[in-house]
Formats: C-alpha cells, structure tokens, sequence
C-alpha cells in the first residue's frame, strides 16, 4: 500500500511577536507546525538568529572573533560589524559588566552603551541582563526609556523580578518581555500567567526556558522545549504559546571543549574550531526542539545555522 | 442638607470657579494661546481620559466645560453623584491648567508641585503597580496639630505609602521639617482643593500607560483605579463643599475617604469613614482601602537564613533549652477575628531567658493569632508546621517537632548577641505576615512562659489538635467537594501528576488534601490546582470524567485516565518520590508493600529500588503503584481490588507505624481484629512460598478472596 501523508498541522499556532521596527523588524514565532515540519504546513517565519555583544565589546580572546572585529574601537562600531554578519536577524546586548560582582557598571554607563548601540545599527535589538536580580529591575527599565520606540526584546524577567519588569519595561515603555526560566515546564507557565496578570499581553511576550551546551544535559533541555511545543499546539494551551529565543553563546563557550587550549589538548585540535562547533550543535539542537530563535557569538557559527535553517526550510 | 445635595453644591462652585478661570485666562491671552501641560503626551489627562478630548489650546476648553457641565446631573441617585464627583476633578484640573496656559510656569520658585511629568508618573506607576509602593495617600487640609500632621505623614513613609499634600496641611510639614519632594515621597502638590486635578491627572495617565485603558471609557478608568490603585483620602476640616464634590469624585474611583469632621458627614462602609482619633487614621485607612505592608526586614540580633536551616546546637552550647517532652510547651495557630488583634504586637508574658539558668529547661507555650478576611482555620496546622523552618532559620536557634512535642535550643552565642523571647514573635510575625499575606492580614504573636498558666493553656491547645485531628478524620472523598492535583515533582518527572484526596495523600506522604488546598489558595497559580469530581464514572474504583480531563492537562497529554482506588486499571503514576511501593504477589492474590527505608528483599523477589524503577517516572504499571505511608490505612486503599485485605506482606518498621489505623479499619470495614498480626514481614518469610504457609496458618482473609486476574 502507498504511504499517504496526513499533515500535521494544528489549529493553534505560536505566537508571532515582532522585534524592532521598519524595514529591519523580525517577526518571531507564528507557526501552527511542529519544529521545520514544513511538509504539513508552510512555517509563517523562520527561526531567527541573534549574534551576541556586551557591554565592552565583543567577546575577546578567540582568534577568529578578535580578527572579525578587529579595529572596531567603539562599540558603535562593534555593534555595526556584529549587524553585518551575513545571516544576522538580530543583535543582542548583554550586560555582563553591570553585575555588581563583575565590573557594576552603573545604570546611566549602560543606558550610555546602549544608546551607542542602537544609534549605529537599524537591525532590531534583544537585551540581555546582568544576570543580578535586582540590577536587571533598574537597568532594564533606564535601558527600555533610552530605547523608547526602538521595539526592542528584555530578556530574563525571572521570577523574582518580573513584576517591576513586566510594570516598567512592558507597560511603561511597551517594549517586548521574555520571560526566563529554568528549563521547567510548570514554572515557565507559570511565570507567563504571571506576567499576563500584570496587564502585558502574551502577544507581547517571548520565553527563555534556559538551555544547557549540548551533551552537558541537553535532555533536558530538548524536552522541555519539546513538552512546550507540543502543550502549544497539541492542546492549544494559551500560557505557552509565547515564541522561544535561546540563548546559545554564553552555555556553548563556558564548557571544556571550548576552553581548553590545543597545548593541553592536542588530540582535539584547535579550540575555536570546537567552540564554533559547540555552538553550532547546541543551537542546531535548540532549533530542531522548537526554539523559535536562538543568540549566538562567534560570526562563523551565525553563518552556519544560517545555512541549516535555509537548507530545512 | 444630605450628603448628595453637599455634592451638588461642591459641584456647581467646582464649575462656576473653571468658569472664571477660563473666562480670565481667555481675556488675558485669547483663544489661540496654547494650553500645552509640559512634559506630557496625555494634555490634560482627565479631559483626555474621560472626554477623548485632546485640548491643546485655551479655546479647547469652552466644550469641555459643557461637557463637564453635562455631566453633573443633580438627581438623587448614586450614580449622579459619582459623575458629578469625576466632573469637579476635572472642572478642578481646568481651574489648574489654565495657570499652564501660554506656557507659563506657575509653580516654578514656589513650595508646591503642581503638574506631575509622565516620567513621573512611570516613576511612581512602576512600584504602585508591582505593589512595592503599597498605596498612596491624599492629605487635605490642615491636621488638628502639627505634631500630628509631621506623626500622620511620617507614619506613611514609614510604611512606604506615598503622601501627596494639598492645603494647610503642607504649611504644617514645613514647620515640623519633613523634607519632601517627588523622591522623598511626600508632594505638596498645591494650596486649594483643585491641587486634586494634578494627582487624578497622574492616576488617569497610570491607567492609560499601565492598563490601555482607552481614552473616553469612563467606567473603565474608574474600574481600572479601583482594582489596581491602592489609593485613599485623609481630609481635615473645614470640609468644605467643594472638598466633599472632589471626595465623591474619589470613591467613585474606588479610593475611601477617611475624616475626623463629624458635622454633615454620613458614614458610608468602606467608603467614608468617620475616624475622631488621628493617631488612628493610617490603620483605619488601610484596612479600608485592603492595604498589606509588605515586611521586608526582621528585626533581630542575630542573622536570619536558610543557610542556617541545617544548624545543629550541643548541650554545652545551649543557653535555654525549650524542651515539650519535659514541660509544657507548644506552638499554636489560632483563628480571631480582625478585632481582637492588634497586628505585630509581640507579648512575653512570664520570665526571659536571662532568668534561667545557663543550659536549664524551660517551659515555652507560642500562641499566634491571626485574622484575615480569607483566612481559614484549615491553614493553622499548614503554618504552624512551617514554624519550624521559620525558626530554624535564625542563627543560633535549632527548632525540631511540632504542636506540643517541640523542642528549640537557643545558643549561648545568639543569647550574648541579644537574642530573647520576643524575637521568636518578631520572626513568626514576619514569615506568617509575608509568606502567608494572601490570607493574614492582621497576626499577633503571645509567648507564655510563667509555667502556671503554661498547663492550662497546653490542654486548651490540645484540645484544638484534636479537633482538627477529628475533622482531617472525618473527611472522606464523598464528602468533599473537589479533589486538588498536584505537579511539584513535574521538573525531574515530567509527565506524573498526583491526584491529592482527603483518603488519598499525595505519594510522597507530604501533600495531604488540606496542604494542597492552602497551597492552592496561597499561591493561586502554583502547583496545586482544583480538580472537580462532578461527573462519576466508577465511584468503587475511583474514576471520574473531570479527573480523567485534569491529568491529561496537567500531563500535557502524557496521561489519559487514572483511577484513584485501583492498582490494576489505569492505576496512579508515581514521580518517584513515593514513601512506599505496593506490587502484586501473584501466589497469595494479594501485595506486598515496601516502604523506602526497607533496604532487604521482598517476597517479590525484588528490593525497593529495583521495584522502584518499574514504578516511578510517570508511567502507569498495573500491578505496581507508588503511594504515601497513610495511605495504607485509608479505606480507599486497593478499594477496587477488593481493600486493605490484599495486603500480605510489609516490613516490620513500616507496620510499626501503620499498626493501630489499619487495625482499626480492618475492624470497622470487615470486623477483623488485630488484622496486622496476619500480614507477614520480613521476620517471618522474604519468599512466596513461606509467605503462603504463614498466611494459611494465621487464616488471612486474602486466601478466600477472588483471584486478582
């Protein structure tokens, strides 16, 4: 007997949340299909890819990066090579030197960074925080004034933190919340019917649901972006169709493989090529799970997944 | 005169003083001359708000008088008066704004604040909407005293109320020297009852920025400050006509007013309050307008963590050793009524510490009282077993047991520090106020340590146990309305979910039917939900449609049915966290259960863990089932099965603990005595075949019994 496809495509769809605006606006999410499940239905937007900054630069210290950027003195012109890589949809900011145990860069040196920022490139901004609670309430909220207009993504509302969050950056500037959490389904839901509660539209909401490097308990990782996807679409649960942004570079460049030096290691070849394959991998994983975009560092590694999602979809 | 005809004349004055406002102001500059509020993307917000109307020059403002005008309908109903209140607000803000028109700056060099900026009022908004400002507060007009006034005003500060200031009362502040100003938080906003345009301005705008309230939906402002804005009015005579017009624009917006003028005022609920006593007015006020402040600080000598959770304190170490097994001690949650407490009082009433010997024993009785309009006396064993994580917190003070069998030591170094008795209160007040604010709003702590009234009040106490102890007996599954589902082990067993009755704990023997409900009422969205039990399918083995529905939601579809008293058919999954294992023992028809601690074998064949692994993760194993050790006795234990008669075969310890309840159902259900000294252990047999000789000698029940397959 002939195989007969039946499509699988559901009457509910993942939201579609736009980031930035003009001619460079992104639009994240939308599909009513499993993940590249283009057979049952066409995939309203395409995942998206996010190449990382932070407040000082780029992420120093890897050969290939340093020469990327190379000569780029500023941060407006960090921020512009960054936009320039090809496959680029995004760019985000993150705020490592704003924790108060790593540089506490004040509030106003932020909104000053970021002003810089966003003055340089017209590709939609995503901010990541400081990772320190109570920074992330102030800096997020002088940072969504600064970039009023802008349309831009606050990553990482937690938690203990997603009231003055969700108050400030999604009501008082109108700007798009991602709530974060650590790769649970129940507190994910959670906290989004948290935020909805607090007036902002899930329409206007994106999650982190946290990741892990691949191989460094992805599992858990890829089923629970799994479990969403499926709670979503398959039972049209409202809570927990907000599109998912992952943010790779950080989990994919802090383990072994990616830090290890070729001295000590010389079986296993040059580090960058295993950090960009790292990365490669671990975002590849995320897509193929449901990640409706995930952020990355290194140039090569944005081309490549470039290259996969172009090639699925 | 009524209270309705003060508002109706307030009203009229409200206008006729806009009307002359605006005529001078036309006269000056002309109709053309821009009326543009600075700093603002709302013009006049409360036109903007209620009217749609964007003024932008003088002129604008002749239809908006009409309008105002139309709108203080001089009926006698209730709803006329609330609209003539929200029209002097916003005659009141035309009477305020024309002093903007022309771009002048009328406040600027003077001691009042006039127009708040949106930056303002994002920087205000921000915190009343996350609830980390509490409230705020409108004082008008001059307080009895200065002294009171500067005591009213910084007793709001000190609560993290924000002040705004119209009238006398701001000389008042200038003369006791408060600081203020927009970070301070206390505004002297302007010298006449109109200065009330400014801050409903700044309320409309919190609506439009924080709620997309659309401009013109009238109720919908009024509702969207009603539920979100914790706001409320402290009026001082004169009360002028105008002031009362201004008030019922507030309660129409959901803000109380409280007074001390008792001439031509009438009491109205929740809504006016007549307070003689100023030193009252805060507590009077918040608990109109349902205000809880938040305790962020305890105030105690020594440090309070969870890293101090696990601190163990040694005899010679010890300075007072409160001790239940050897005099009478307990803690105890009681019920009151709002009135019966006065919240944070802390009693000690007996000697301190420094009275006992170093190292004695002594006797403690802990008695807190709360009150709350959702409070239940079902959550007084819910907090009182957490009073032992509270207190185990504090550094230097090692907590273990519950009700009247606690035991606490108090260090020698927490004592040098300056730890007493009160500060056990200062940090139950603090936890049950924060950890429960949900359901207390008022809780006072009584500590008791004179041993002669120790004993009564011990008895009295044991009494309350019992009583609850009798209720937790007497509910059943028919008896209760609605089930509870629990998801707390879904992070590491993602698709189990619990099904929490009163006869059937939770697995993990942790979650009985009334924890879960207080977790579900303390933490609406957190992992205890209602489940309903409308629509039966099978009562004996426990099925029910909305069951069925619940786990498949809480499963996200992993799950499709469970029954609730069956270990064949659809029985309940297990995360993996189950106290104890019961699996079928083929030979004798019946089961053998083993609980965690049994490291031996099972006349299964097989130990905890390796049945454990058949048994966990969410999948349902007919024949093996994960279940709490209280759940042995219950009646509903393997009810389809055909009882608590299957079971064969236990551990000694874990008959031990069940022995006197399951011999008592044993006895009630099928009138057999001593049931307990028929199911075997491991004493007796670890194989089916001394199993079955052990059981025949002894006669068990289950040898009668129909096969199970």
């Amino acid at each position: 007997m002939a195989f007969k496809a039946t499509p699988q495509k559901f009457t509910a769809k993942i939201n579609a949340l736009t980031v930035g605006t003009g001619d460079r606006e992104i639009s994240l999410g939308g599909e009513n299909v499993f993940p590249f499940y283009s057979f049952d239905a066409p995939i309203e937007n395409s995942p998206k890819i996010g190449i990382e900054i932070h407040d000082a630069g780029h992420y120093a210290g890897i050969p290939g990066m340093d020469e990327y950027y190379a000569g780029a003195d500023t941060l407006a012109e960090t921020a512009r090579r960054a936009a320039a890589v090809e496959g680029a949809d995004f760019l985000a900011v993150s705020f490592d030197g704003a924790h108060p145990d790593g540089g506490d860069r004040s509030v106003e040196d932020c909104v000053a960074v970021i002003k810089e920022i966003a003055d340089a490139v017209d590709i939609p901004i995503v901010i990541e925080g400081s990772k320190s609670i109570d920074k992330d309430v102030k800096l997020f909220d002088k940072i969504s004034e600064a970039l009023s207009g802008r349309n831009i993504l606050v990553l990482s509302a937690r938690e203990e933190n997603y009231k003055s969050i969700a108050a400030s950056v999604g009501l008082a500037y109108s700007q798009k919340v991602g709530a974060e959490s650590a790769v649970d389904i129940n507190l994910a839901k959670q906290l989004n019917v948290l935020i909805s509660q607090m007036g902002v539209k899930s329409e206007n909401t994106a999650m982190n649901l946290g990741s892990a490097a691949a191989g460094y308990g992805f599992e858990y990782v890829a089923s629970t972006i799994d479990r969403v996807k499926a709670a979503a679409l398959a039972q049209n649960d409202m809570m927990l169709q907000m599109p998912i942004v992952t943010p790779v570079g950080a989990e994919a460049w802090s383990v072994k493989e990616a830090i290890v030096s070729e001295e000590d290691f010389p079986e296993w070849g040059p580090m960058e090529i295993r950090g960009i394959n790292m990365e490669v991998s671990t975002a590849a994983a995320c897509l193929a799970a449901g990640s409706n975009a995930v952020i990355l560092r290194h140039p090569e590694s944005v081309k490549a997944v470039s290259r996969f999602i172009k090639a699925l979809i | 005169m009524g209270l309705f005809d003060r508002v109706f004349r307030g009203a009229d004055q409200m206008y006729e003083k806009a009307e002359s406002e605006y005529g001078k102001a036309l006269a000056e500059l002309g109709a053309d001359a821009s009326l543009a509020m600075p700093d603002t993307a709302y013009h006049m917000a409360c036109i903007y708000a209620y009217q749609n109307r964007r003024i932008t020059k003088l002129g604008d403002l002749r239809e908006a008088l009409d309008e105002i005008k139309s709108r203080m309908i001089h009926e006698q109903r209730t709803g006329d008066v609330f609209s003539s209140g929200i029209a002097s607000v916003m005659a009141a803000e035309v009477i305020e704004c024309c002093k903007y028109a022309g771009g002048r700056s009328p406040y600027e060099g003077t001691k009042y604040h006039g127009h708040f900026s949106d930056a303002e009022v994002r920087e205000l908004g921000v915190p009343l909407v996350t609830q980390d400002i509490p409230g705020f507060v409108v004082i008008i007009d001059p307080a009895p005293s200065d002294e009171e006034a500067a005591a009213l005003i910084k007793g709001y500060q000190n609560r993290g109320i924000f002040v705004f200031l119209i009238g006398g009362v701001i000389d008042q502040a200038i003369r006791s020297k408060i600081q203020m100003g927009f970070p301070v938080r206390v505004v002297p906003v302007g010298e006449d009852i109109w200065a009330v345009g400014h801050i409903i301005s700044l309320v409309v705008r919190a609506a439009m920025i924080f709620g997309a309230v659309t401009p013109g939906d009238w109720d919908a402002f009024n509702e969207y400050s009603f539920k979100r804005i914790f706001a409320f009015v402290n009026v001082f005579p004169p009360l002028r006509d105008m002031t009362v017009a201004c008030g019922a624009g507030a309660i129409a917006k959901g803000f109380p007013v409280i007074t001390n003028v008792v001439e031509n005022v009438w009491k109205v609920p929740k809504t006016i309050i007549i307070q003689e006593n100023v030193a009252d007015f805060i507590e009077t006020s918040l608990e109109a307008r349902d205000i809880k402040i938040k305790i962020t600080d305890i105030d105690i000598p020594v440090a309070f963590s969870t890293a101090f959770e696990g601190e163990i304190i040694r005899k010679k170490d010890t300075r007072v050793d409160i001790n239940g097994a050897r005099a009478d001690c307990f803690e105890w949650v009681r019920t009151k009524e709002a009135h019966e407490i006065e919240d944070h009082s802390i009693t000690l009433d007996g000697p301190d510490i420094d009275e006992a010997e170093q190292g004695a024993t002594i006797a403690v009785g802990i008695m807190v009282d709360v009150a709350g309009k959702n409070m239940q006396s079902d959550f007084e064993p819910v907090f009182e077993r957490k009073f032992h994580n509270f207190l185990n917190c504090i550094e230097g003070v090692m907590h273990t047991g519950q009700r009247d069998m606690i035991r606490v030591r108090v260090s020698l170094d927490a004592f040098d520090a300056g730890f007493r008795i009160k500060h056990i209160g200062e940090v139950l007040y603090a936890k049950v106020k924060s950890e429960y604010d949900t359901v207390v709003d008022k809780c006072q702590v009584t500590i008791v340590t004179d041993p002669a009234k120790l004993k009564e009040l011990r008895a009295e106490a044991n009494k309350s146990y019992d009583k609850r102890d009798m209720r937790l007996r007497s509910m059943t599954d028919e008896n209760v309305g609605v089930f509870y589902s629990c998801i707390l082990c879904q992070s590491f067993s993602p698709s189990h979910v619990c099904v929490v009755t009163p006869e059937r704990l939770g697995l993990c023997g942790a979650v009985s039917w009334l924890d879960a409900k207080a977790t579900n009422e303390l933490d609406p969205n957190g992992p205890c939900q209602v489940v309903t039990k409308e629509r039966v399918i099978d009562e004996d083995i426990g099925s029910w449609e909305d069951v069925n529905e619940a786990v498949v939601h809480y499963s996200h579809g992993a799950l499709e049915r469970v029954t609730l008293y069956s270990i064949l058919e659809d029985p309940m999954t297990s995360c993996g966290c189950f106290e104890c294992i019961c699996g079928i023992e083929p030979a004798s028809n019946g089961v053998t259960i083993v609980n965690r601690e049994h490291t031996g074998i099972t006349p299964l064949g097989m130990t905890f863990s390796e049945m454990a692994s058949m048994t966990g993760g969410g999948v349902q194993t007919p024949g093996f089932m994960g279940h709490g050790k209280h759940f042995i006795a219950s009646k509903k234990f393997l009810k389809a099965e055909g009882g608590i008669t299957r079971i064969v075969w236990m551990p000694k310890a874990l008959k031990d603990i069940v022995h006197d309840r399951l011999n008592e159902t044993a006895r009630e259900l099928y009138g057999i005595d001593d049931f307990c000294s028929m199911v075997a252990d491991e004493s007796v047999s670890e194989d089916p075949e001394t199993l079955l000789e052990f059981l025949s000698e002894k006669g068990h029940p289950v040898l009668a019994m129909e096969p199970l397959f």
